[in-house]
């Protein structure tokens, strides 16, 4: 559903995003990570056809990036945006709002007013509809806004920074809606630099600084990052010189019949480990990643990444 | 290019306008001034036909009214009112122009204050739909402002002049053509270069001091060199229509380019 390829952005000569290459399927809640400045907000603006890569490539929702006219307009059309301010006006009521938003949309007349009832309630706005939504608070509005990004039906829906500057409670509630959204089987692409929130709603996790430094699944996330813990069936110290010398081997230590082998990539050294230990004659009770925080995955890939974004 | 996404447009700047204090001065100083200005004269032309010994002014005023064969009247007082009744005329070929220039060009501008810009631009609205909606929103509540304005003024004047000079003195074929057609296109062309203005300036105090130094008082100069002239007969207020019609279209390209979207988004404080 979105595919991006080399995405690139400049400027003036600053890269703000180099390279970036994902793919979020059908269905699924991806999370990109990363500090203010990172190349998030760019990337979305891209993947949205505002603004045109400088390099690369990308495909949302079918329609092929960098667009020409009529496709940015289809792929507006199919995708929904929450930037990270509401962006609504002060002086129209929270229903005039989202009815002019939808009539930009183009929803027909016979839905539009069903529509929007039906979000205003299932949020709990209805009764603040004709309020100004100058005077909404900080967590209506952002509901008011996770409405609009919804309110079209797009294919893909990208939320930018949904919770920045929210209380914990709003912040909560606007979870709660994405949570919502994410098992209606929507595709999600969610901006943000709280790692719980990443934690708690996405199937996938992109770490951006400038370049994708890190990108896969929560659970490949947190345990391919590092160490592998091996029970056997005896004390394996005597077993750690030979260790040593299998290619890919950090830091070894045993306690009692546990082994615990520090790697950087535990996918291509925890087979070569398992075939030394088995030749050496030891037997092997349990092999299990020793998972990692996310907080860990993300600054470990965020001091790795440099500072290329912006 | 739908004309219900116009109406949307104009029916959010007039929603927008009910509570929108800042424009209020204008939307009500103006519509106030065009009805008691000529009522005011043609009420104390009497005064002033007296008075041609007084003011050499006023002696140069009345040879005027006397020598011009498209103002009849009993007397010089009813020549007077007729003078007033048609040259207010140009007083609504005003209005719209100050009324829209202000609201264009905040146009694009106050979106990036609301944050509202990057919304928009993230519908499936085009770049000449945005600013083809812009201009309809300032020139629409504008246009209907004036029109009403024009109404009730010509109603009272018209009213003031048969009690004081038992006769009907209402507009020139001229004035409903100038107010009808020629008015909306001046104030057109000024929400225009309002627009593209709105496009490149940051902030709002900037492009309001650009519309009110450059692009107004320019309009008004046309204005003034030509309103008088095209408001003397309709054909001539159609031919200055039509000059105004194409200073839009050539005005309209430029307004578009200016929306670059890019730089909207990211050149931006």
């Amino acid at each position: 559903m979105i595919t991006a390829s080399g995405l690139s952005r400049s400027f003036d000569g600053r890269v703000a995003v180099d390279g970036v290459s994902f793919e979020v399927p059908s269905g699924r809640l991806c999370a990109l990570l990363g500090p203010n400045g990172s190349g998030k907000t760019t990337t979305v603006r891209m993947l949205l056809g505002l603004l045109p890569p400088t390099s690369g490539t990308a495909e949302v929702a079918g329609i092929t990036l960098p667009v020409i006219r009529d496709d940015a307009k289809s792929l507006r059309a199919r995708a929904g945006l929450l930037t990270e301010t509401p962006g609504f006006y002060d002086r129209l009521s929270g229903a005039e709002n989202l009815d002019f938003f939808a009539r930009l949309y183009g929803i027909a007349d016979a839905v539009r007013g069903p529509r929007i009832e039906s979000w205003l309630k299932r949020l709990d706005l209805w009764d603040a509809r004709d309020r100004a939504f100058g005077g909404y608070s900080k967590g209506m509005k952002q509901r008011l806004a996770l409405i609009r990004a919804v309110l079209h039906e797009p294919a893909v829906i990208f939320l930018d920074e949904p919770t920045a500057g929210l209380d914990p409670a709003a912040a909560r509630e606007v979870r709660d809606l994405i949570a919502d959204l994410r098992r209606e089987g929507r595709t999600i692409l969610l901006c943000t630099h709280h790692l719980g929130e990443a934690q708690s709603l996405a199937d996938l996790v992109g770490i951006l600084q400038g370049k994708l430094v890190a990108f896969g699944s929560l659970d490949a996330l947190t345990g391919s990052a590092g160490t592998v813990e091996i029970r056997l069936d005896r004390d394996p110290a005597d077993l750690l010189p030979m260790l040593r010398s299998v290619p890919g081997v950090g830091e070894l230590a045993s306690s009692g019949p546990l082994l615990r082998v520090a790697t950087g990539d535990p996918e291509r050294v925890t087979p070569r480990v398992v075939s030394s230990l088995v030749a050496a004659g030891a037997g092997i009770l349990e092999v299990r990643p020793v998972r990692v925080s996310l907080e860990e995955v993300y600054l470990r890939a965020v001091g790795a990444g440099g500072g290329a974004g912006a | 290019m739908t004309g219900s996404l116009l109406l949307l447009f104009c029916r959010k700047e007039l929603r927008d306008l009910r509570t929108n204090r800042q424009v209020w001065p204008g939307y009500l100083i103006l519509p106030i001034l065009g009805l008691i200005l000529p009522v005011a004269l043609i009420v104390t032309a009497p005064l002033v036909s007296s008075a041609v010994e007084l003011d050499p002014g006023i002696r140069l005023l009345v040879d005027t009214v006397q020598r011009d064969p498209s103002l009849t009247g009993a007397t010089i007082a009813e020549r007077l009112a007729r003078l007033i009744m048609r040259d207010f005329g140009l007083w609504f070929l005003f209005m719209p122009v100050v009324l829209a220039a202000g609201p264009a060009g905040l146009s694009i501008v106050r979106e990036k204050e609301q944050r509202t810009l990057e919304p928009i631009l993230a519908t499936p609205l085009g770049d000449r739909e945005l600013v083809l909606s812009k201009l309809v929103g300032a020139l629409g509540p504008a246009l209907l402002w004036t029109w009403a304005s024009a109404i009730a003024s010509y109603a009272v004047s018209t009213l003031a002049a048969a009690v004081q000079f038992g006769a009907v003195i209402g507009p020139t074929p001229g004035n409903l053509v100038g107010i009808v057609l020629l008015g909306p296109v001046l104030a057109a062309a000024a929400s225009l270069a309002g627009i593209g203005a709105s496009a490149r300036f940051i902030d709002s105090q900037s492009v309001n001091m650009f519309v009110g130094v450059v692009i107004v008082p320019l309009t008004l100069i046309v204005l003034g060199v030509a309103g008088r002239p095209a408001m003397a007969s309709p054909v001539l207020g159609l031919a200055a229509t039509g000059m105004g019609l194409v200073i839009c279209a050539a005005l309209f390209g430029p307004a578009v380019r200016k929306l670059r979207r890019e730089e909207l988004l990211t050149r931006w404080r």
